[in-house]
């Protein structure tokens, strides 16, 4: 009479190695999230990008001489653009990760048949594709002023994607330890910024003091603005080999460190 | 001895023309509130702007500038000063209302003993503070690195007050009208932002070109920036009175607009 139903629909679902659905659903939540609100997401970069190679062309001057071989305005554009997709690719995993910790929405990722390396990968190929999202638009927004070559494509291509994905495995980092928005504001007023701005965005660092150019050379952003810069101009200050591997090397311990992290459930299970 | 019926109590608390413990009470709680976390509301500006000071010394050494190093850093070092005090006060003045309108706490503020115009003084005053003292510990730090000199110190204090005002005005306003801090965002990133890098605060706006240094004299952050460093170092782009005049004027109507939505409870009361 009370028989438990064997009726084959109650059996748990079962997926493969990876559970390609949630996957996806995840990264495209984090999609449609900055996507919803795109005038602060995409257009605000842009206009801030503008803004700051406005003023450092007016600062500096026509006096300025060729920095590497090239106008000062084309050494600085890819320098502004790889700043500006770094800033909202680590904008898009902190945030999200943040929000979701403070309104308690939390569980929505944790509850979901997700395992830890999924919503990993979910949360940082989301700020993946705001980073590029957001330096497709800079760039269209900066070729109206200062022209742009593509010298070496798969340079392009290689550290915008690597920058992005670093830059978002980094916020996914600050979402995951951040308690307040003041966490928040901190990591990015003391470590992002600084390391960001830097890192030979606005100058190169040829012409830096010897110990000036070690400490450039030691900080990962570097790496990730010269190789994008040799992608455009096809001039590096420092060495493309070592900068690739800097970038996969910090990735890849990132990656670890996040499914770590999320298996452990470290600031988000009880 | 008999009361008359409805007649306020007897022992009503009275004040003057002006609540004078109210208007403090609620000064100082703006002003504590928009330091109150000094690490980063203090901390964050200050590091900002060396960076901002580090970045140009930089970028001007580095790509072989003519223009001289010190020049430059000490035309920024004023500009910058005044720069973090008008966004703090922004920041105050508008963060507070929104948060509060959020919060529902906004009927502590509609409920208090005062006046509209006590009311709109109240968060001008702690605003500014606020904003003084981040510009205050900019200026200390920046002391190590260029030459601050003190040409009159009544225009700085005039040309500071002028400055906050406006932007704690503006942040009222925006506070007011706002419903969401995405409007805060958009209202920062695509008025405030321009308006303070398009007006001299990096470079000298005779670099502009003949349009655009016509059009800047319709900015009145512009007026805002040349004036302090007209304070600091006695030399400015324009005529110090009569960016005084216009300040005196758009700060006075921005505070009857405030003081006629305070007065009707637009937005704030049901």
């Amino acid at each position: 009479m009370s028989q438990a139903p064997t009726n084959a629909t109650l059996a748990p679902r079962r997926y493969g190695a990876i559970n390609w659905i949630g996957l996806y659903t995840l990264y495209r939540k984090e999609v449609r999230r900055f996507l919803a609100v795109g005038t602060q997401t995409v257009l605000a970069p842009m206009v801030t990008t503008l803004l700051f190679l406005a003023v450092f062309v007016l600062a500096m001057g026509r006096s300025v001489d060729l920095v590497g071989g090239v106008p000062y305005m084309e050494f600085l554009a890819p320098g502004l653009i790889m700043m500006a997709m770094t800033q909202n690719a680590f904008a898009n995993t902190s945030s999200s990760l943040m929000i979701a910790k403070i309104q308690g929405n939390i569980v929505d990722l944790l509850m979901p048949p997700l395992t830890a390396f999924e919503i990993t990968l979910g949360l940082a190929l989301g700020g993946l594709t705001r980073g590029i999202v957001v330096g497709l638009a800079t760039a269209a927004a900066i070729w109206v002023f200062v022209p742009l070559h593509l010298s070496h494509v798969w340079a392009v291509v290689f550290y915008a994607a690597m920058a992005s994905l670093m830059l978002a495995q980094l916020g996914v980092v600050a979402g995951i330890y951040a308690e307040k928005f003041d966490h928040m504001a901190a990591v990015t007023n003391f470590i992002i910024t600084p390391l960001a701005f830097l890192s030979g965005t606005f100058y190169s660092t040829e012409r830096l003091p010897d110990f000036g150019r070690l400490l450039a050379h030691l900080n990962p952003f570097f790496y990730m603005i010269d190789g994008f810069r040799y992608g455009l101009i096809g001039h590096a200050d420092g060495s493309l080999w070592l900068g690739a591997a800097t970038l996969v090397a910090v990735n890849l311990a990132l990656l670890v460190a996040n499914y770590l992290s999320f298996e452990r459930g470290n600031r988000m299970k009880p | 001895m008999s009361v008359v019926p409805g007649s306020p109590p007897s022992n009503l608390r009275r004040f003057g023309a002006v609540n004078w413990i109210g208007l403090f009470a609620l000064t100082q709680r703006e002003a504590r509130r928009g330091l109150q976390d000094y690490n980063y509301q203090i901390l964050g500006p200050v590091v900002s702007s060396l960076l901002y000071l580090a970045v140009f010394h930089l970028a001007l050494r580095t790509t072989g500038g003519t223009a001289s190093n010190a020049d430059l850093l000490n035309f920024i070092a004023p500009g910058l000063i005044i720069f973090v005090a008008c966004e703090k006060a922004f920041e105050c003045a508008a963060g507070s209302f929104i948060f509060d309108k959020h919060e529902r706490i906004i009927a502590d503020l509609l409920m208090a003993p005062l006046s509209s115009a006590e009311r709109v003084l109240g968060y001008l005053g702690g605003c500014c503070l606020a904003g003084g003292a981040v510009g205050l510990a900019v200026a200390l730090v920046t002391l190590f690195f260029a030459d601050l000199s003190l040409y009159s110190v009544g225009a700085l204090v005039f040309f500071g007050l002028m400055g906050t005002m406006l932007h704690a005005l503006i942040g009222i306003l925006v506070g007011i009208w706002a419903e969401k801090w995405d409007s805060y965002a958009v209202v920062h990133t695509f008025l405030l932002l321009p308006l303070s890098f398009l007006s001299g605060l990096f470079y000298r706006v005779e670099n502009l070109p003949e349009t655009a240094q016509s059009l800047v004299r319709f900015n009145p952050v512009f007026y805002v920036i040349d004036g302090f460093r007209w304070g600091m170092k006695g030399t400015g782009s324009a005529d110090p009175a009569i960016g005084a005049g216009i300040l005196l004027a758009v700060n006075a109507v921005l505070f009857a607009l405030t003081y006629v939505w305070f007065r009707r409870g637009y937005r704030l009361k049901p």
